[in-house]
Formats: C-alpha cells, structure tokens, sequence
C-alpha cells in the first residue's frame, strides 16, 4: 500500500471531492496560489483557480459568516483556518448562526460547511497557535467534531466530512502533518462515530485523543516489555462519539484512563468517564483516569515544553499508577 | 485487636450448636476466608470461615469438640501476630473471658468482634470496586471478608477472582479427606474431575466403590464388602437411634376410606391438567389435612425439651424424602396459611432439590411435625420412627382398592392406612388417638377442609 503523509493523504481526499463536486470551494488565508502554510491546498489553485480557491484577509468572522451563508444558498465550502485558534473569532456567528440555521429554518436550509484546521501544543508555536478547543464544538448541538490520527483516517474522515451536510470541524493535529501512514486506493469514506482499537490489549484501556493516540501507542510499547497488556482506542471523531467500542474495552479490561492534552476542565475526558460511569459502572474495577495538557496557555518557551503536555512516560507511568489501584 | 471466635447461627431456628472439629491448631496463622472449624449439622459437617486473618488462639478451657454449645459461644480468638490473647493477659487487666458453656458470648462493641458464619456490625465495610463486586456476586463470593490489594484497600477484581480459586480449588471436607485415606481414594484426582466443586464423602464413596477392590475382612470375623458411611447415613442412624432410645414411641393404626379422597384427585386432575396447572397429588394432600388436623390437637405438634412441654405456635411439616445418599426431611413450612396448590409447589421444588442434594440446611430445620408416605412401595400400617425432637409422625400407606364394608354390603373401596407414632412422653393414647381419627375424617370427607 502506498505511503503518503497526512497533510498528502487529506489533500487527495480534498481534490477527490472538488473533482467530484463542482459545489466544493475553499476560503483561508494563504490557500490560494500559496496552496495553504500547511499545504493543505498545494496543487489545487492551478487546477481550479481563484473560483474555487478563494483567499481572504484576515478576518475570521467575516469569511466564517460568509460562508455560512454560502453553504445555506446551496454551495459547499471548506474554511481552512490554518490555526483552529483562529476560528475563535468567528465563534459567534459559527455558535449562534452556523450551528443553529438548520433548526430554525425548520430544516429548510442546509449547512454543509466544512471548518478546518490545525490543533495543538508542538514547539514553540505558543499560547495563541496551540488551542484545542474541541470541547467547545462538542458541547454545542448541530456540530461534528472529527480529529483523524492516521493519513488513511484523514482522507477518508475528510471525505466523509465534505459530504456531510451538517458544520463539520475537521481538526488536525499540528504533530501528525508529516507522519507518513499507508493510504488505501480507490474510493473510500469513513462513517463518523466509529472508532478503532489501535491496539488490543488486556490489562487496561487507554483513550488517546488526536496526536495522544501516538504518545499512547508508544507508551504500550514500552509497558508490554513489563507484561503489561495495553488496549489502546483512537475515537476518530469527537461528535458523534463511539462509546460502545470504549465501554466494551472497558467491559474487557475494567480500567480506562484517558489522555488529552487539551485542559481537563469540561473536556472529553470528563465526558468520557461520565458516559462510561453511566452505562458501565460494574464494569470498572478503579476509578476512571485522565491525564490533560497543563491549565495554562501554551508558553512559546521550549524550556517550558517537557511536561507541558503528555508524552509516552508519563502516560506509561499513570497506566502503572492505575493498574496499582 | 484480638477477635472472638463464636459458634454462628448455621439455620433461622438454631439455638445449639456441636462443635465437631477444628481445622487449624492454637497458634495457626489463618487467613480471613479460611475453613476454621466444623459445626454438626442436620445432615453434614459445616465448615466454618475465619472472618479475620491473624493467628488463631484457643484457650485452655474452651469448648472441646463434640460439646453442644449455644449460638454464640466464644469458642476462640484471633490475634494480631505478636499480641497476646486475652486469657494470656494477667485477669485484672482485663474482663475474664467467658468460658462459652452456660453462658452465650456477649457482643462487646462493633469494632471488637467478629461472629464467625454471622456478618459483624462493622463501623465500615472495606470498599470495593464496581467490577469486584459485579464479579463476587457472579461467582458467589462472599466479599466482605476479602482485603483488598487496591491502593486505598479497595477490594478490586484480582482479589475477589483470587478468593473465588480459594474456595474452588482444594475443597475437600474434612470427613471425605478422612475417608478418602482409610479408603485409599486419590482426593487430588477427585478434585481434579470436578474442578469448582467441593469433594464430599459421597464423591469418595463413590470411588471406592469400585468393582475390583478386595473385600475387607470385617471385624467380626465376617467376609463381606465394607460400605463406607456416609455422612448421612451416620447421621441418620445417630438420629433414630437418639429417637428410639429417648422417646416413649407408641404407633396406633387405622384404615381410611379413601374413596373421597380419591374422587378429589381425579376431579382436581381433570380440571387443572388441561388448564396447564400443577395437579396435586396425595402426599399434599395429607400434608394440607394433617396441618388442618394438628390445628385441632396442638398435643401432637410440640416438643418435649428439658423438662417441658412446648406447644409449636406455628406448623410446619416434614416431609420424608427417600434420596440415593440417605433419608431427607424438607419442611413445608407454616401448612395452614398455604394452599394445596402453594403446598404442592413448594413440596416439588424441594422434593427435587432432596434428591440432587442441593437442600439447604434451613429447609430441613424448624418442622413440628414429620410425615412419611410409604405407598408408593405397597406398604400398609408401619412403625415409623419419630424425627426428634418432635413428638409424632404420620405414616401413610398405599391407596388399594379393598373388601370394605358399608351400609352392611361388602363393597370394594379404596383403603389407605395411617400410622402414627407419637411420644408418650408429651402425649396419652387417648389424645392421640383422637388426633388420628380427625386425620382419618378429613381423609375420608375431604369437604371438611372447606371449613378449616
């Protein structure tokens, strides 16, 4: 199977429904003739031109709104906000406009945008470019929330999203971009709500969230050395969420931790354990851990980096407190 | 904290207890969960857990095994390791502890001691996850006694899976394990064939019996194969003859026109049998007419205990049980306030938990009264034996249709014939005598149960 990055792996996805979909157009800074900082539009200006690959100033709200109104008159676009911090400006008109257009138009009016860009803490990029946010769309009814981990999961999630007819946000992790995964050929979509075991394991489950997958994964591959069997579970997407393959890990192995850099407050991990202590309370033998990102703003320091956010130690060393308790 | 070590209350009615054995010595180390000594019971030796792990203390004046002792009799301690037991400490110390003969233990406190077989009145029970607890209830583990590995002591699943393969493992009772060496029965093998189960001395029999082994000489002189006693058997045979050789036993027969009785089953039958409802049959029958019949004549349903008499204040009737391991009494409990229907219901459930030896030892305590129903083996008027400590019992012979006499013809008729024993000691003939024509009459017009 062909190896291509994530950044790679989403752009073919994007230029698969642009292809088909004479509807799909992209609004962001920089990703016209620039073809995008990350370059999730490399390649695509040339094809299509400023049409359908629309540069805008920098003003969040403005084109947000914009397209909001688009995709309510029939077309399908994409927002690349580059940084998902940038978003934030436009929270108003996405909470109470985007989100809400649907119902209060009794149905009559659609809207299927599409609102990307990058998620969380690397080197460096500091307090204002390494927001998660997350828990925010997730809270609010009529948004999807999709963080892939894998190239694979990228193409396939961003598809789906494209084609998705609600406001879809589409996170990708700043520290994914560049890992190379394989890519399957031909034509595929991955339903939202379906997660996947990224690994079997007995002993305990361990939910990682965007690129806390990674730093999880690691984290079992250090731990089997000690015998220690670690289930690993990659959600996919935020909203809809598949409780049902955590809850049957769980079922299987009785203790969940769940790692998220993103801060602990109101976040999914706090979700997560109160749906699993809802509907599967007898089937957990320790209380639900979680380990979160830092309660501060991402400093740009790199001297602050170690311990800011969770990395494979200290994932491995909460898995060896849990399994203690 | 040295922990009293009590004779429990085994059964809703027990009052006394024998104890049979210890299984560990003065100075043991037990853990919480282990066996810890053996109760006689109606019908087998009880073992009993340690509910506290430490070391067992015996005093020098405890009960020895074989005393019948009270509920509650203080019958040993545990102690931590290094601390010294109670009667170890010099007396003005320390409140004397009971000698546990005359007197019943007193509870001390909730923190202070721990009944053995009853659960103490803890100040907190140890805590215990979700899952654990999910788990115990599964595999039936009792969990309050577990400790826990969890880190605040929480009792997590490893523990209660642990103390499940505790109890699973190597359960083999004491009286097997002893008849298995004087029989030259591999217990490991036994075990290893029913893995989960207890051995018990029936299983060992059973291995014994073996086609090729040599018969033993007996000790008279005789040649002939040694059949092992079960544990029932000696039970059995320690209870009649207790029986026989306590009680003033009197039997008085009579014959019972059955007829109506007869034409009540084939009305009932063909009623409820198409209707899908439980047809009962004779053996309820009797018990429902012999609870109405004792109501009339308290005599027959009492006991005679040091010196007393004393009335039953409700009734609650034995049924004999003929099973593969032995005769088994199950009690219906309370005959009056249940109807045939109630009766026959509860009599089948038991009557099949009897014969797979599931019975427990509640429902084989506690009856006022015994009846024995021998017909179905063609016997007519027999001798039955009282089950003390009660004070009589009714046997009940087959239903055959016989030359009888009535309005001076000689006609064919269903006859049944009843048997009573009764106690001499609690009861005259006359009273007696009375109490069986009152059975007789409700046996023969059954339409007087209506107004009972």
């Amino acid at each position: 199977m062909r190896e291509l990055t994530f950044v790679e792996a989403a752009r073919e996805g994007l230029a698969e429904e642009m292809a088909r979909d004479g509807r799909v157009f992209v609004v962001g800074e920089g990703i016209g003739a620039r073809g995008g900082n990350f370059n999730t539009t490399l390649g695509l200006y040339e094809l299509y031109g400023e049409e359908r690959l629309r540069d805008t100033p920098i003003s969040e709200r403005g084109f947000t709104t914009l397209c909001t109104g688009a995709a309510a008159t029939g077309s399908r676009p994409i927002v690349d906000f580059m940084f998902i911090d940038f978003l934030t400006d436009a929270f108003g008109d996405l909470f109470n406009q985007t989100a809400k257009l649907q119902w209060m138009s009794n149905g009559r009016l659609k809207m299927p945008i599409v609102l990307r860009g990058c998620i969380g803490v690397a080197p460096q990029f500091g307090a204002h470019h390494s927001g998660n946010y997350y828990p925010f769309f997730v809270h609010i009814p009529g948004f999807r929330v999709v963080v892939p981990t894998t190239p694979a999961d990228a193409k396939g999630l961003l598809k789906t999203a494209i084609r998705c007819d609600d406001p879809v946000l589409f996170l990708e992790h700043k520290a994914l971009l560049n890992l190379k995964g394989p890519v399957p050929d031909g034509e595929y979509l991955i339903p939202f709500g379906q997660a996947t075991v990224a690994r079997q394991g007995q002993h305990v489950t361990v939910v990682g969230i965007a690129y806390m997958v990674k730093e999880a994964l690691r984290a079992a591959e250090q731990l089997a050395a000690e015998g220690i069997s670690v289930e690993v579970i990659d959600p996919r997407t935020l909203a809809p969420l598949d409780m049902d393959t955590i809850l049957a890990s769980v079922h299987k192995t009785g203790r969940l931790l769940i790692v998220d850099e993103d801060y602990a407050p109101c976040g999914m991990a706090a979700e997560i354990a109160m749906q699993v202590m809802e509907r599967g309370f007898d089937d957990l033998d320790a209380p639900v851990q979680r380990l979160n990102g830092a309660f501060i703003p991402a400093p740009y320091s790199d001297a602050f980096a170690p311990g800011l956010v969770p990395d494979a130690a200290s994932i491995a060393a909460a898995i060896r407190q849990l399994l203690a308790e | 904290m040295a922990f009293k070590v009590t004779m429990p209350r085994l059964g809703w009615s027990m009052e006394v207890g024998t104890l049979a054995g210890w299984l560990k010595r003065d100075g043991d180390p037990v853990q919480a969960g282990e066996a810890l000594f053996t109760v006689e019971g109606d019908k087998a030796l009880q073992e009993v857990e340690a509910l506290e792990s430490g070391i067992l203390r015996i005093p020098p004046d405890a009960p020895t095994p074989g005393q019948q002792l009270p509920v509650g009799a203080l019958l040993a301690y545990i102690v931590q390791p290094g601390e010294p037991a109670p009667f170890e400490v010099a007396p003005s110390a320390q409140t004397a502890p009971e000698s546990g003969h005359q007197q019943p233990a007193q509870l001390e406190g909730p923190a202070s001691e721990s009944v053995a077989g009853v659960p103490s009145e803890r100040n907190r029970l140890p805590s215990i996850s979700p899952r654990a607890r999910r788990v115990a209830s599964e595999l039936g583990v009792e969990w309050r006694w577990l400790k826990g590995s969890g880190r605040s002591g929480r009792i997590v699943e490893r523990d209660v899976r642990l103390a499940a393969e505790r109890q699973a493992v190597p359960r083999v009772s004491p009286l097997a394990r002893r008849l298995a060496g004087e029989l030259g029965v591999d217990v490991a093998e036994l075990a290893a064939q029913q893995p989960g189960k207890r051995v018990q001395r029936a299983d060992v029999e059973a291995a014994a019996r073996q086609p090729t082994r040599e018969a033993p000489v007996g000790v008279v002189g005789i040649a002939g194969q040694v059949l092992p006693v079960s544990d029932i058997r000696r039970l059995i045979a320690q209870r009649m003859v207790e029986s026989a050789h306590s009680t003033a036993a009197v039997t008085l027969t009579t014959d019972a026109d059955a007829s109506q009785l007869v034409a009540l089953r084939e009305q009932l039958k063909a009623t409820l049998e198409p209707r899908g409802r439980l047809v009962p049959g004779y053996t309820e029958m009797l018990v429902r007419l012999t609870g109405l019949a004792l109501q009339e004549h308290p005599l027959l349903n009492a006991f005679w205990a040091n010196d007393e008499i004393i009335v039953a204040d409700a009734i609650h009737i034995g049924v004999a049980v003929d099973t593969e391991a032995g005769l088994l009494a199950p009690v219906v409990r309370d005959v009056p306030h249940k109807s045939l229907e109630e009766i026959a219901r509860e009599l089948e459930a038991l009557v099949e938990k009897a014969r797979a030896r599931r019975l427990a030892p509640e429902e084989m305590q506690g009856g006022t009264f015994t009846l024995t129903n021998l017909g179905m083996y063609g016997v007519d008027a027999f001798t039955p034996i009282i089950n003390a400590p009660q004070s009589a019992i009714l046997g009940v012979g087959r239903i055959f249709s016989r030359p009888w006499v009535r309005n001076g013809e000689v006609v064919a008729c269903p006859i049944v014939a009843l048997s009573l024993t009764f106690d001499h000691r609690v009861v005259d003939g006359g009273p007696a005598a009375r109490f069986l024509n009152t059975v007789r009459e409700f046996v023969e017009q059954p339409y007087l149960w209506l107004t009972r």
